[in-house]
């Protein structure tokens, strides 16, 4: 007869084995479509396309080439200039809208619904509507003109398709300012008003509320909305494609030119970029993390 | 030391009325209980006290003072939170030295303060601990150092015992009031709980649907209830309907003299209400000469130092505490005596 503890540890073991087969299909989908289209990118990316008759594994000249154009640097800077602009913006307003909302006010539930609508949204109307709107000869320009403020819709100032990016950031910061409400909203139903009473009752003003007592306890909130708003922002393609100010691209639409050309060799270029993209946005996330996660520390959550 | 008058307030939520009227004086240096059940608007008075709410109608007066519209940062009220509100991010150093520092107090001075206040709740050796670090206790003492430290001219409590357990709930009842006697500070609080309102309060004011129902010393409140509300709320549980008569309560279980120079009564209907501890219970009818009630054991509940026992008289239970020195057996043929002044009666108002 078996003791009762060979009897548990196989118990355990089966349970173990029970958790794994639960797990598996998740993990299929991670290793295989994720590991594995990582893996292949980082290959081809030095050299490793034999389905195109290329296979000098491992050759850094594709990084070479990319990182030795001045213009790859020109669109990094692009790349990281819209996404942080609009994901500040977005964080900023996003803020504001949650701190409004748990506040009482007349017809709350209206805007609580509203506020929402672009999140419902696709980006592609969010991109035509801003191609609509803001364009020479669009609805705003038109009524500019209408109204005499200038003499013909193309006199309006240019906010599309330049280097300035209005366009995109519009685009970004009115989809993902929904999203950092819905966040902040939550986390601030949360920790409550409590907090911030007792630290009015204790003689601090509005602005000293908010930055030593509602910022501290909402900046978990905060983190993870503007990571992943910032990390959507750093690999988006369609906005900048559309409404960008076209040579120098940023990344992602440089590695959709490389990917398109004739030549297809240069999909080998167009992965570089990709895990370039990766890498930079990867080391930036994880810098902001780490950076986080030090002050969490200072302030004793573990 | 200041003095705390409420004066006709009333305070609607949109087309609730939390307050229907209010009119409340809090002599200095006085530590009150606001006594009510759950949504009684206990919590919304004292909210209206500490400027977190303004009251729809009439005046909060700090030594005759209309403040009622005084922003609750000038108004320099303390206030101790149910869940202590204590600020998660900063160890108990910052969150008691939070009120001075947004005061603009300089930093020697804050310093001195602080070591004063940390001594008096005896919290040093937790100075870099953060608040998850705590017991309930501990946080507690942490909200009452960081109210205390900014001098505050009124104390306001929000159910400062209901979350600790039991061995901890006398020592922080202790605690409140020594430092309360202490310092001498004007103290509201806030209870659901009849017990902690007693223990803790110089006087109770009961609040009922938006109303002041009786406003009196703790023993007053107990033997005296103006209401059966009133006294059901504060645990009486032998309440009797009594017919009045020439200073004599005829009841189902028999006459009762009353003592007129304690109760005044009117002839008529009314309650007897017979305090379960005032009554003795004999076991011989030999021994009492007036009041004598009898009836028979029907249950028995042991509390350790005293015991209840539910007694039959004549169709009415009458609960009956005592000391438990000695055990008196259910079935038990009993005599139950009460002493007039120990009766008290409650008649409508005419």
């Amino acid at each position: 007869m078996p003791s009762p503890r060979t009897t548990e540890l196989a118990r355990h073991r089966k349970e173990r084995m029970w958790m794994w087969v639960q797990l598996s299909p998740v993990l299929a989908v991670l290793t295989v479509l994720f590991g594995g289209a990582l893996v292949l990118a980082v290959m081809q990316s030095l050299g490793f396309a034999p389905w195109f008759g290329v296979n000098t594994f491992p050759d850094f000249s594709y990084f070479g080439a990319l990182w030795g154009d001045w213009s790859f640097w020109q669109s990094l800077g692009l790349t990281l200039y819209y996404a942080t602009v609009s994901t500040v913006i977005a964080l900023i307003l996003g803020t504001l809208l949650a701190l409004a909302l748990v506040r009482t006010f007349p017809s709350k539930k209206l805007y609580k619904y509203l506020y929402k609508l672009p999140l419902m949204i696709p980006y592609t109307v969010g991109i035509a509507l801003a191609v609509i709107m803001l364009g020479n000869g669009g609805m705003i320009s038109r009524i500019f003109a209408f109204v005499g403020l200038i003499g013909d819709p193309s006199e309006f100032p240019q906010i599309l398709k330049t280097h300035y990016g209005w366009g995109i950031i519009a685009v970004y910061v009115w989809k993902q300012t929904p999203f950092v409400t819905l966040t902040l909203y939550a986390v601030l139903l949360g920790v409550g008003r409590e907090t911030e009473e007792a630290a009015a009752i204790l003689g601090a003003n509005k602005r000293q509320i908010f930055f030593q007592v509602t910022l501290p306890q909402i900046l978990p909130g905060i983190v993870s909305s503007t990571l992943i708003i910032f990390a959507f922002n750093i690999g988006a393609f369609e906005a900048p494609f559309i409404l960008g100010g076209g040579f120098p691209d940023t990344l992602p639409v440089v590695a959709w030119r490389y990917f398109n050309d004739a030549d297809y060799t240069l999909q080998l270029q167009g992965m570089a970029t990709v895990v370039s993209i990766a890498l930079i946005a990867s080391g930036i996330l994880y810098s902001y993390l780490a950076f986080y996660r030090r002050y969490e520390r200072r302030i004793g959550r573990n | 030391m200041t003095k705390v008058q409420l004066k006709g307030v009333r305070k609607e939520f949109g087309a609730f009325t939390a307050i229907s009227q209010i009119d409340l004086e809090i002599a200095s240096g006085e530590l009150v209980a606001l006594l009510g059940p759950s949504g009684c608007g206990k919590t919304t008075t004292l909210r209206m006290m500490a400027g977190l709410e303004v009251p729809t109608l009439g005046q909060i007066l700090f030594d005759d003072e209309d403040v009622s519209e005084v922003r609750v940062q000038d108004r320099n009220v303390g206030m101790v939170f149910q869940r202590y509100a204590l600020f998660p991010h900063m160890t108990v150093e910052k969150n008691v030295m939070f009120g001075l520092k947004v005061r603009g107090t300089p930093s020697d001075e804050i310093k001195r303060r602080l070591e004063e206040i940390l001594d008096v709740v005896q919290l040093d050796q937790f100075r870099h601990r953060f608040p998850a670090q705590l017991s309930g206790g501990q946080m507690q003492r942490v909200a009452i150092a960081r109210t205390l430290i900014t001098n505050p001219s009124v104390l306001m409590m929000d159910e400062p015992l209901a979350n600790l357990d039991t061995k901890l709930r006398g020592e922080m009842r202790r605690f409140i009031r020594d430092l309360q006697q202490r310092l001498g500070i004007t103290t509201v609080f806030v209870t659901h709980d009849q017990v902690e309102a007693m223990e803790l309060a110089d006087r109770v004011a009961v609040i009922f649907n938006g109303e002041l129902a009786q406003y009196d010393a703790p023993d007053a409140l107990y033997q005296r209830p103006n209401s059966i509300e009133i006294a059901d709320f504060m645990g009486a549980s032998n309440i009797f309907k009594a017919q009045i008569t020439g200073g004599i309560a005829r009841t189902a279980f028999g006459d009762l003299q009353l003592d007129q120079t304690v109760c005044q009564v009117r002839d008529g209907s009314g309650h007897v209400l017979l305090r379960a501890e005032a009554i003795d219970l004999l076991l011989s009818d030999a021994d009492a000469d007036q009041n004598l009630i009898a009836g028979k054991v029907t249950g028995r509940e042991f509390f350790g130092a005293t015991v209840n026992y539910t007694v039959d008289c004549n169709g009415e239970a009458i609960t009956v505490n005592e000391q438990s020195r000695r055990m008196v057996d259910v079935g038990q043929d009993v005599w139950l005596t009460i002493q007039p002044q120990r009766i008290w009666v409650i008649q409508n108002p005419v």
